[in-house]
């Protein structure tokens, strides 16, 4: 139970907060004791009440003005199980904002404000014990708990920290680094003597370099670190800090095998990734190919999107720079050619691919990936991967690979040889030479086109299996009507009453109340939020959720029900979060009615 | 006074959990002594009551502590070097005597003035050492002036520090008090005695006409750097108070093999005192009634007390010149950048961020 922190925005395990102290406090946050007198920018709120391997603290009064950090037995990395289980603290519940220090295997249901996770300095340059000891404290907490990662953070480090989840740092690494003629950056820690010039022009680096000693090296250090976290910050309310990990991740080898090991830990970060997002995806480097948002759309594509168009040829196509694809020249060139004779998928690295349905469903839309015209071994054997598990559960008569050599070809080589599947290759040069387009439509002569409304239904029904899953488009929009021109449409009942609208920034659908009862009566499980006996207006807070599914993801649909009202809206928390949460926005409501 | 049976000393749940960790750590280490061997022996120079003595140091093998067999405390690696089986011979551990004698001959021009024999357990524990071997060795260097011996508090008895007093020997039992807090002793240390015992030997070894030495440990596991100079000045202040407890040998914990601490160091978890947490509290006690020595074991080293690696030598010799003369003007003579470091881990460390600095 918190009242003394929020959490206001989320990228993945990343979150832009509040403390609510006397003075408010944004999150990720640079903090220090209450008495530190650190020169350049920190908050001065924490106040340790002491550790009890001493002596037995007195049990402090507490102020809203700081952070009281209770009594506490700080366990060391390296302590063993047993010692850790015999000295575990016990924490009151108390009336002030409180910090509870906890270790991996102490960690629990604290009833505290800030969890302090002890050990750190053990843990921090090593990614798998890093990320083993905080992702195993991050389930363990409340998830509205803000986590304190005492006495390891640097401007080098400090991003990866966040992106991992740690919502508060200290300067206390920063500052014995400067004593110690260590000058931190965002790439380095330099031997300040190896330093012909600063490479900064902080307030602490302004005068001349010989006068520049070990003392402006700890205030240097420290603003660096907090300009960092500022840096971060902006991230997070972005939505593209993965993007910016990717990158600084680079200066220290350990740092990258942390986002590394964080993407072979799926859950960790699937449990906390956005359905949707609003920002650009750049696809920049490997490891972009291993985030949550590449990792689950290939998993959808594959195993809950129906293809429905399999009784007409398949035309496999290059990916455009330009998004949706179907705005862009040479897929209007594709399309001159097809003239809806085939369906059209996508290929590209890094999704895999895209089937026409889904082109405008999060991440198809946003992402931007680096083009040299080589693509990498990894990228192929990604790419076909899901090529092939695509094609596994298809069944067109004929597939025509409409592809340039580079990379493409190679793919739908490899997939054809090993599904034993005849491809027809049909560009020369390049796809949309008019020799190209020739053979590309002389293909599919003989093939009638489907009719208009057939695309737009089964576009509703595709997007409806992405989100809802396997066979909800059929279960759920088997009989419906459309309106709306696409990229704007919307699906009405037999009645004409809407059910559901496709969100054209995020290609997903919006639900409405007549959509959500379909989907509460369906065989389809329902995401749902069980909520106190109220009317919610514009939103539903955290505390007056009842139960929420364990598997809802920030940005889905869910159902809001309770005694009182029955509405839809779109997640803002993952569902564990909802369960454990005592503050914050959980849902933002869309329809709500009163029962 | 409280006895080292396992009923009593595996009672709090903390200590089974210390124990229950310590004989797993130990249990890894297969090594074994000839018992005919000394564990070590050298020749040094140690400032007494009565002044400054050439000694003899005796690490004497008998089989081990048999508190460490029971887990032991977290930074004890010595029962390492015990013999197989538990105990050692009467003619064996004469054997080792003579092995000494021979050294001491060997290296030095006069006999020693001063003996001490330790035993990593206790040399007044009958089931470690038997009272005819303890008779003995008194009466094997009753022509010297002085002998220190190692003993928990338990076993401070008049007859068997007799033997020493009755030898004509001005005698002390070196009791590893470690700290004076109780609570540091057992939560941290895993040490199963309180300070009244270490009080009540005092008192025994007075009556019996010797005296005590009192080891103190700096900086066990689980304490910040502040906390460890705070908890050793509190001590030697304590132990000063305490009648017939006229030396204080405060000495920093190095990274033992085979034990607790060795376990966090490992994963990062502790660092070794600075040498300028030894300065400081011999700087700060040397008022006090008592004697203060230190003796930091591989200093320097990134498994003993260090500082930053350019002063450790500078800081270690003003040590060992305090050792001889007891003068706190000795550490105004060094100074290095790294202070400045110590400084912000003295302010600036808590016990959930271990350690700030290497």
């Amino acid at each position: 139970m918190t009242d003394y922190f929020e959490v206001h925005e989320r990228d993945g395990a990343a979150r832009v907060g509040e403390l609510r102290l006397a003075e408010s406090v944004a999150t990720p946050a640079l903090v220090d004791d209450v008495d530190a007198d650190t020169a350049g920018a920190v908050h001065t709120i924490l106040d340790d009440a002491g550790s009890r391997w001493p002596a037995e603290p007195d049990i402090p009064e507490g102020d809203d003005g700081a952070v009281t950090i209770l009594p506490h037995r700080g366990l060391p990395a390296g302590t063993p199980d047993e010692v850790a289980e015999a000295f575990a603290d016990d924490y009151p519940d108390v009336a002030f904002p409180s910090g509870a220090v906890v270790s991996p295997t102490s960690a629990g249901d604290h009833p505290a404000d800030i969890s302090v996770l002890s050990g750190a300095p053990g843990y921090v340059g090593y990614g798998s014990a890093f990320v083993d000891a905080l992702t195993t404290v991050k389930d363990a907490v409340p998830a509205d708990t803000a986590l304190y990662l005492p006495g390891v953070a640097t401007p080098r480090n400090v991003a990866t920290l966040v992106y991992a989840g740690v919502d508060l740092v200290d300067p206390h690494r920063a500052v014995v680094r400067g004593t110690e003629g260590r000058y931190l950056t965002t790439d380095e820690a330099y031997f300040l003597e190896d330093l012909g010039e600063l490479p900064c022009v902080c307030p602490a680096c302004q005068g001349p370099r010989d006068a520049f000693d070990r003392s402006d090296c700890v205030e240097h250090n420290v603003y660096a670190l907090a300009a960092e976290l500022a840096r971060v910050r902006r991230r997070i309310r972005d939505g593209r800090l993965r993007d910016y990990i990717e990158g600084q991740a680079r200066q220290d080898n350990w740092l990258t095998a942390a986002v590394r090991i964080m993407d072979q830990r799926y859950g960790y970060v699937e449990q906390r990734a956005p359905l949707i997002r609003r920002a650009e995806l750049a696809a920049a480097t490997e490891d972009a190919i291993r985030r949550v948002e590449i990792q689950r759309f290939a998993q959808r594509v594959t195993e809950r999107y129906v293809p429905r168009f399999d009784d007409r040829p398949l035309v496999l196509v290059p990916c455009s720079a330009r998004k949706p694809y179907s705005d862009s020249q040479s897929h209007k060139q594709y399309h001159d050619a097809i003239q809806w004779r085939a369906h059209v998928v996508s290929m590209t690295s890094p999704i895999g691919v895209v089937p026409q349905e889904l082109e405008l469903t999060y991440p198809a839309q946003h992402y931007d990936s680096v083009v040299t015209g080589e693509w990498s071994a990894n990228e192929i054997e990604f790419v076909a991967r899901v090529l092939e598990r695509y094609l596994e559960g298809a069944d067109y008569p004929e597939i025509v690979a409409h592809v340039p050599g580079e990379g493409y070809r190679e793919i739908c080589e490899r997939v054809a040889d090993s599904l034993g599947r005849e491809f027809t290759y049909t560009v020369r040069d390049h796809p949309t030479t008019a020799d190209s387009l020739g053979n590309l439509a002389a293909e599919l002569k003989g093939w009638d086109t489907y009719r208009k409304s057939a695309r737009e239904h089964r576009t509703i029904r595709a997007v409806a299996d992405y989100q809802f899953g396997a066979g909800a488009g059929d279960e759920l929009f088997g009989d419906i009507g459309t309106q709306g021109r696409y990229p704007q449409l919307r699906a009405d009942d037999a009645d004409g009453e809407q059910l559901a609208a496709l969100a054209q920034q995020y290609g997903v659908l919006s639900l409405t109340t007549a959509g959500a009862r379909r989907w509460v009566d369906s065989d389809v499980p329902t995401k749902t939020v069980e909520i106190e006996p109220f009317i919610p207006h514009g939103s539903v807070l955290a505390p007056g959720i009842v139960e929420a599914s364990d598997d809802i993801r920030v940005g889905d649909e869910v159902v809001v029900t309770g005694e009182a009202a029955f509405g839809v809206g779109r997640a803002q928390m993952h569902g564990a979060e909802m369960n454990s949460s005592t503050r914050g926005i959980a849902v933002q409501m869309r329809h709500t009615e009163e029962l | 006074m409280s006895k080292p049976s396992p009923d009593v000393y595996e009672q709090g749940k903390g200590m089974d959990a210390h124990n229950a960790v310590m004989r797993e750590v130990r249990s890894r280490n297969d090594s074994t002594y000839d018992p005919r061997e000394p564990t070590r022996v050298w020749l040094d120079e140690d400032n007494t009551p009565d002044g400054v003595y050439q000694s003899l140091t005796i690490i004497l093998n008998t089989g081990g502590c048999r508190w460490a067999r029971a887990g032991g405390c977290t930074m004890c690696g010595y029962v390492a070097e015990s013999v197989e089986g538990g105990s050692v011979a009467h003619e064996d551990l004469m054997a080792q005597i003579d092995h000494c004698l021979t050294h001491e001959d060997e290296n030095a021009e006069d006999p020693s003035g001063l003996i001490k024999i330790y035993t990593s357990g206790s040399f007044l524990d009958e089931r470690e050492v038997p009272a005819r071997t303890r008779e003995a060795i008194a009466d094997t260097f009753a022509d010297r002036d002085r002998i220190v011996v190692e003993s928990l508090p338990d076993f401070v008895e008049d007859e068997r520090v007799g033997d020493f007093v009755e030898a004509g020997l001005e005698t002390d039992v070196a009791v590893g008090l470690e700290t004076a807090t109780d609570r540091v002793r057992h939560d941290c240390v895993n040490k199963y005695f309180d300070f009244a015992d270490f009080e009540d030997a005092c008192e025994a070894a007075r009556e019996a006409g010797a005296g005590i030495k009192a080891y103190l440990l700096m900086k066990p596991p689980f304490l910040t750097e502040a906390e460890a100079v705070e908890d050793m000045k509190s001590s030697v202040r304590r132990c000063a108070a305490v009648d017939g407890c006229h030396t204080v040998s405060m000495n920093p914990c190095n990274v033992q093999r085979y034990t607790m601490v060795e376990e966090l160091y490992h994963d990062g978890g502790y660092r070794p005192p600075w040498l300028w947490s030894v300065a400081e509290v011999l700087e700060e006690t040397a008022d006090e009634d008592v004697i203060v020595v230190s003796d930091p074991v591989g200093h320097g080293s990134d498994r003993g007390p260090h500082n930053c690696g350019e002063c450790d030598d500078r800081v270690q010799r003003a040590i060992k010149d305090f050792d001889l003369r007891q003068d706190p003007s000795v550490f105004e003579q060094v100074s290095c950048e790294c202070e400045a470091t110590y400084e912000a881990v003295l302010e600036r460390e808590h016990s959930y961020a271990l350690p700030l600095a290497r």
